[in-house]
């Protein structure tokens, strides 16, 4: 079974279709690359496989619940890393981590070892005491990295996770990513390509809320009659270019 | 309400590690002092006049000023309900407008926290600091009871002062959950502000303003107003009907509270 099953979804906004006909599934222990054009609705189906958004038609099941008919279970399995990272900025990292650790329902005497546990995984155990206004770009997506970690959930959305870090902050989150494969199901979302290549095995692309592909790279590569050699982003271009 | 307690707790955090706390108890506190003050010298020279020429000769309105309790404190708790209503407004306007407008809404939405958690830990948290402010008037009884006197010898009347202060934090409350709905509506915290005092404010003087409508429309007016139910209480009137009104309206905010939250998922 699927550990996430999308079946014919769409998501309309009055008259623009955001999302069409989407049907895939990511075997447990995956990590899906999920690649677009901006604009091309990743974050929108990502919204709604959290059960943020609702979609028009079609179903998402999580670990077999219904995001719609059964929301509270799939989202006690779900961490979700939006495109912006949910962040207080008033609040320090340890605060901010605590509540979300205490909504996500981590018990009181397993807190601290799990806030240490994120914090070491993201690299954020030294601003630990810092307000999150003072932090930089980098260091507020590790934070909001480290949010989605809490509780350990077995199903990880994450909407460009790398977004904002340098290079070297780049590979320890893709390290981290690549270490949660077999134990966690992964959609990752993200515009740096190599990354991807790196990360994922499988990809699935979407281009004006449509799929246009859902495959392993080197099958995608020999689809569109190219050799081995061909770089995920001659083949993303080629999809999208539309 | 494990996870409701958790958001109470962040809300109360926010609040006072901004300065938007601290603004509202300096303007609560500078505001009703200057009141007090006007209040305790005008008592003063009512009872100087009463020495001079009696009760009997002085105007039926001064009757107010035989005592502490009705001539100072009982108007002090009119004047802070008035300031209530402007500062509720600017404590309630972060609540979901300023979740939705840094998109952290998003976070609480698809953590595993059921929407009347979301609603109810927003609306303890938002209630503690109101009721932090309101706390602080309580100094000006205190402070007439420690150097007042009166011919009864205590210098209030506690029972009506502790009921005319349990009006007030109810009235606080009431305010709290309308501008808590209205903050659920929008992404602009000034617009919500702006909107709950446009309600806030008619709905007050809807006594005053239907005095010259016809019955049974005055009665109803009268009924539906927030300054008559909260008069009653004030004056240390235990009244049930007050009650039911207002825990009434704190209700009917927080269910429409909820259903604007829940409709996020029909979007």
């Amino acid at each position: 079974m699927a550990m996430i099953e999308v079946t014919g979804l769409s998501k309309r906004y009055r008259d623009r279709i955001a999302v069409e006909d989407l049907t895939f599934g990511v075997p447990e222990g995956e990590i899906l690359g999920f690649l677009g054009p901006n604009g091309a609705g990743k974050s929108t189906t990502m919204r709604i496989l959290a059960g943020y958004l609702p979609a028009s038609s079609g179903t998402v099941k999580v670990a077999g619940f219904d995001v719609f008919e059964e929301p509270y279970e799939v989202k006690r399995r779900i961490g979700y890393l939006p495109e912006t990272p949910p962040l207080y900025p008033e609040m320090t990292v340890r605060g901010y981590l605590k509540f979300v650790a205490s909504i996500k329902g981590v018990r009181r005497g397993q807190m601290a070892a799990e806030l240490e546990r994120v914090a070491h995984a993201t690299g954020v155990a030294d601003v630990l005491e810092r307000l999150i206004q003072n932090l930089s770009k980098g260091y507020r997506q590790r934070v909001g990295v480290a949010q989605a970690l809490l509780g350990n959930p077995p199903v990880l959305i994450l909407d460009e996770p790398t977004e904002g870090l340098d290079p070297s902050q780049r590979a320890e989150v893709r390290q981290l990513i690549k270490g949660l494969a077999g134990q966690h199901t992964v959609i990752l979302s993200t515009h740096i390509l190599s990354e991807v290549t790196m990360t994922c095995e499988r990809v699935l692309i979407l281009n004006q809320g449509r799929m246009v592909a859902f495959d392993e790279i080197r099958n995608l590569a020999h689809a569109l009659g190219q050799g081995d050699q061909t770089s995920l982003e001659d083949i993303f271009l080629k999809l999208t270019a539309a | 309400m494990r996870n409701a307690l958790a958001i109470a707790r962040k809300e109360l955090g926010i609040y006072f590690s901004t300065p938007w706390a601290y603004v509202v108890f300096t303007a609560m506190l500078g505001i009703s002092s200057f009141f007090f003050v006007n209040l305790l010298a005008t008592f003063k020279e009512v009872q100087g006049l009463a020495r001079v020429y009696g009760w009997a000769r002085l105007p039926p309105e001064y009757g107010l000023f035989k005592n502490l309790t009705d001539g100072i404190v009982v108007q002090l708790w009119d004047v802070i309900g008035v300031i209530t209503l402007f500062v509720a407004p600017f404590l309630s306007m972060r609540l979901f407008a300023e979740e939705k407008r840094n998109r952290t809404f998003e976070l609480l939405m698809t953590a595993p926290v059921r929407p009347w958690e979301i609603v109810l830990g927003k609306y303890l948290g938002g209630v503690g600091v109101i009721w932090a402010t309101l706390g602080l008037t309580i100094i000006f009884p205190i402070t007439l009871s420690l150097f007042g006197s009166s011919e009864s010898g205590t210098a209030l009347e506690w029972s009506t002062v502790t009921l005319g202060f349990a009006g007030l934090l109810l009235w606080g409350a009431t305010c709290l959950g309308v501008g808590m709905f209205v903050s659920s509506l929008t992404e602009s915290q000034m617009l919500a502000a702006f909107l709950t005092f446009a309600i806030l404010l008619p709905w007050m003087l809807l006594r005053g303003l239907a005095q010259s409508a016809d019955e049974p429309w005055r009665s109803i007016a009268n009924h539906l107003s927030f300054s008559s139910q909260l008069s009653t209480l004030s004056r240390g009137v235990l009244d049930l009907k007050a009650l039911v009104f207002f825990l009434s309206v704190i209700l009917f905010s927080l269910l429409l509270t909820h259903r604007t939250v829940e409709a996020q998922r029909w979007a």
